[in-house]
């Protein structure tokens, strides 16, 4: 296709190579659904060759640290990428078109790969794939598991003949004072509203030294970086406050994909049982969300003072603690609209467990059982290890479909119990027919069903919990 | 090939909006929630149907017919509307649904950096139409119940355009009297749109009811939505209309779509129009349907709101997506109200006796 100029594009014809480079300050969707994200995106693309590997490197630690990572930061940020791209060189033809987009969200910076996914081999991104010399293939595949382990996060997708990588690296913030922040009495009359940066900084002092640690994610113990994800628009929240400024409680949401929110809370500082402001900031919440792409809400970090009313119990997991043994925390959901019935797909070993939550939780739910009818396979399987190191715990996504799943499943437990990962858990998404094809290989290495979220993925995705690894930490 | 970057070919405004999913087709749905038969308690359609005399005009309409496109304006029923209310034809504007005449309006009068007042919770068209359009629509919260006049008023600024009042009011059932509604025209003093929907005008039965077509020459800046999908029992039809001021609806017409009302539902809406006694045995219908639920509601400790309309609003001790799933396979169909911003409240259109029992056999089935 022929690129035609842009006012906003800078079209540099090299060596008969497309090169361009694009900046700008927007407000981005990740899907076209979502809240706006208020982010700066640079894009350069290029051609997989050699030549370019010093300006891929150089855009994205110049990028990096004009998004406001440090040095050290950016540089692994930079290192993973030269690996990538690097890989992409030696695995494809120099025709083989690669789009970079390196976005700052205030927090962090993100470098997005989006290129055709002929050829190119993901095994690498496993947690447990490793160096080998014996063999050139795999040897050229090291870059990438470098890669892997130098972010925060990584996940990939594949549509078409596109595959999309995205690595991710999160700037450093202090934690937050374990020193007293304000008084938490209960407050007599009180409004909602979105907080302020300093409100919101004080919020998260407050919920960190009033509910342990269990109820408050890593992301919010760092009220800097809770500040800095609220600009974003990775994140929202709401606080209860009196016309004096002093805070009785408040909630944050975060949107988990396309079709769900995560809300955290409510937090109510004084922690009255049957709480007027708990209600009022969950009301408050919901008309936040009512009229978004959210179909649901699930909240795995539900206080004591949540209004059960709203909201219905999906189950629960068995989470480490930082001192003592294991806790069963209850997993919440509530859905935002009028449920209109999907078909999901499943392996015949689930079926009995799926029949019985949807009749449960009252979803009308058409449940198709996947078959193997001998066609072809990919000789390996890949997939994403998502790490909440504070939380000791790990969640599992099938990436790629493969004849080497059982082992490649009973590897990556061997791997994280060895690591003494306390909460090994393993999310598959029924609207995918092929990740179902998981589920003996997630059966035979010790993982038992415990949720059904609905919508949270392309359809249902059920949580897996590996039976007897919730060790403490 | 570049990949396509629907980022950059989308307006803002768009990526903001989420699509409207209506719900399947009866059967579909019965197949999926396991029911024998569903009563549709969610629209607030009328049971009853169409008046006998539209439905003789439905049943005599020529096959043919369908091969040749409608009246493009409407033209005889905007005569036999202007008939009616002692008005001239071309203060009417006929749309496919009251919906499409919300787009003509706003088509007609907004334009980049404009902005739409109404309520935060009532009928969701006139704030989608707005977003969807790139406009922003500005939200007042109901106070007690009502649209709160004081509140829209002050809302407004040089850029505000359009004031969208639902009278009465979808969900709640309340209403601006003629005194109320009056003061606010004063106030605006011509100065802005304001657009009165009265969707459900025909069930109102109290005194101090305003009819808001007769205070159109009054008040050139009022125009009146009204349709014919509730008390008339078309809703299958779609068919619609706005009225005002002959200055404001040649505006309006500018942005009209012609041609977009069919041939049968301009016919079935003209033979409708005289048939007062299908409002009489309606209106009989609701009252009866009323009275029913409000005593089974305090029966079961519930609280409600009812006020005008062919519908009821009510409060659960329950997430209202849980009791729609649940009553759904009891097959019950309601309103879940987190979409109105009402989370744990249900909206349910007043029905026939043997629906509003099954309603509250099944909702006794579900509480928890």
């Amino acid at each position: 296709m022929e690129d035609k100029p842009h006012p906003n594009r800078i079209g540099l014809p090299l060596c008969g190579l497309d090169l361009t480079i694009r900046g700008r300050r927007t407000c981005i969707q990740e899907e076209t659904s979502l809240p706006a994200k208020n982010t700066n995106t640079v894009t350069l693309n290029v051609r997989a060759n050699p030549m370019f590997l010093h300006l891929v490197t150089t855009f994205v630690e110049k990028s990096a640290i004009a998004f406001g990572l440090d040095e050290p930061e950016a540089l692994s940020l930079t290192l993973a990428t030269e690996e990538i791209f690097a890989y992409l060189c030696q695995s494809s033809s120099p025709d083989r078109e690669v789009w970079l987009r390196c976005t700052g969200g205030g927090y962090y910076a993100e470098e997005e790969f989006q290129f055709e996914a002929k050829d190119f081999s993901m095994r690498a991104f496993n947690l447990t794939a490793s160096p080998s010399v014996d063999s050139d293939p795999e040897l050229k595949e090291t870059g990438l598991l470098i890669a892997s382990r130098m972010v925060d996060r990584f996940r990939f997708s594949q549509q078409d003949q596109e595959l999309r990588l995205v690595l991710m690296k999160e700037k450093s913030y202090p934690r937050f004072s374990e020193l007293p922040a304000a008084s938490t009495q209960p407050l007599k009359e009180f409004s909602v509203k979105a907080p302020d940066p300093e409100e919101l900084k004080l919020l998260v002092r407050l919920l960190n030294l009033s509910y342990p640690a269990h109820l408050v994610p890593m992301s919010f113990r760092f009220p800097g970086k809770v500040v800095d994800m609220v600009a974003s628009g990775d994140c929202f929240a709401i606080v209860a406050a009196d016309r004096s400024g002093h805070l009785g409680g408040g909630a944050l949401w975060r949107w988990d994909g396309p079709k769900l929110v995560e809300l955290y809370g409510p937090y109510v500082f004084s922690h009255e049982p049957d709480s007027i402001m708990a209600q009022a900031l969950v009301e408050h919440f919901l008309g936040s969300v009512a009229k978004s792409s959210a179909v649901g809400v699930i909240n795995r970090h539900s206080t004591p003072e949540l209004p059960s009313e709203y909201f219905e119990s999906l189950g629960s997991l068995t989470v480490p603690q930082e001192e003592g043994p294991p806790l069963t925390v209850p997993a919440y959901y509530r859905h935002l609209e009028e449920d209109l019935g999907i078909t999901i797909w499943a392996h015949h070993s689930l079926r009995e467990f799926l029949r019985k939550e949807y009749a449960r939780l009252v979803f009308a739910r058409e449940i198709r059982l996947i078959t193997d009818e001998g066609e072809s396979s990919s000789s390996y399987s890949v997939l994403s290890a998502e790490f909440d190191r504070g939380s000791s715990r790990v969640t599992l996504r099938p990436v790629w479909w493969g004849l080497d799943t059982e082992e490649n499943v009973a590897n990556h437990v061997r791997i994280l119990r060895d690591e003494g990962i306390g909460g090994i858990f393993f999310a598959m998404d029924l609207g995918k027919a092929w990740q179902s094809r998981f589920t003996p290989a997630v059966l035979n290495a010790g993982f038992e069903p415990r949720l059904v979220l609905p919508y949270a993925g392309k359809g249902d995705v059920v949580v897996f919990q590996l039976a007897g690894g919730e060790s403490s930490r | 090939m570049s990949p396509l970057c629907l980022d950059n070919l989308l307006p803002d405004y768009i990526k903001r909006f989420e699509a409207y999913i209506p719900s399947k087709p009866d059967p579909e749905l019965v197949k999926l929630y396991g029911c024998r038969q569903l009563y549709r308690l969610n629209n607030n359609e009328n049971p009853l149907g169409p008046p006998e005399a539209a439905r003789e005009a439905i049943a005599e309409f020529p096959a043919p017919r369908a091969a040749v496109y409608p009246s493009g304006d409407a033209y005889y029923l905007r005569q036999k509307l202007a008939e009616k209310f002692n008005m001239e034809p071309d203060q009417f504007l006929v749309g496919n649904g009251a919906n499409e005449v919300i787009s003509f309006v706003i088509k007609a009068f907004c334009e980049s950096g404009d902005n739409i007042i109404t309520a935060d919770k009532t009928f969701a068209v006139y704030e989608w139409v707005a977003e969807f359009s790139g406009f922003v629509a500005s939200l007042v919260p109901l106070k007690n119940y009502e649209f709160d006049d004081q509140g829209m008023l002050d809302r407004i600024d040089d850029r505000t355009k359009i004031l969208f009042i639902c009278n009465p009011n979808n969900p709640t059932g309340t209403y601006w009297n003629t005194g109320r509604l009056r003061r606010f025209m004063d106030e605006i003093n011509g100065s802005k749109i304001v657009v009165l929907d009265e969707a459900y005008f025909e069930f109102v039965e109290a005194e101090d009811y305003p009819n808001g077509l007769s205070l159109t020459r009054e008040y050139p800046n009022l125009v009146i939505f009204r349709t014919f999908s509730k008390m008339y029992g078309l809703a299958g039809l779609r068919i619609g209309y706005l009225a005002g001021d002959l200055s404001v609806v040649d505006a309006i017409r500018r942005t009209c779509i012609v041609y977009s009302v069919n041939s049968l539902a301009q016919v079935a809406a003209v033979a409708a129009l005289g048939a007062d006694d299908h409002i009489v045995r309606t209106r009989s219908m609701v009252r009866q349907g009323k009275e029913f639920l409000k005593r089974e509601l305090s029966r079961l400790g519930l609280t409600f709101v009812c006020h005008e309309g062919n519908f009821i609003m009510i409060k659960l001790p329950m997430s209202d997506t849980l009791a729609y799933r649940k009553l759904m396979t009891q097959g019950v169909m309601v309103r879940a109200m987190t979409s109105f911003r009402y989370p744990n409240h249900i909206r349910v259109t007043v029905s026939e006796m043997e629906a509003m029992q099954a309603f509250i056999d099944a909702l006794e089935k579900i509480l928890p």
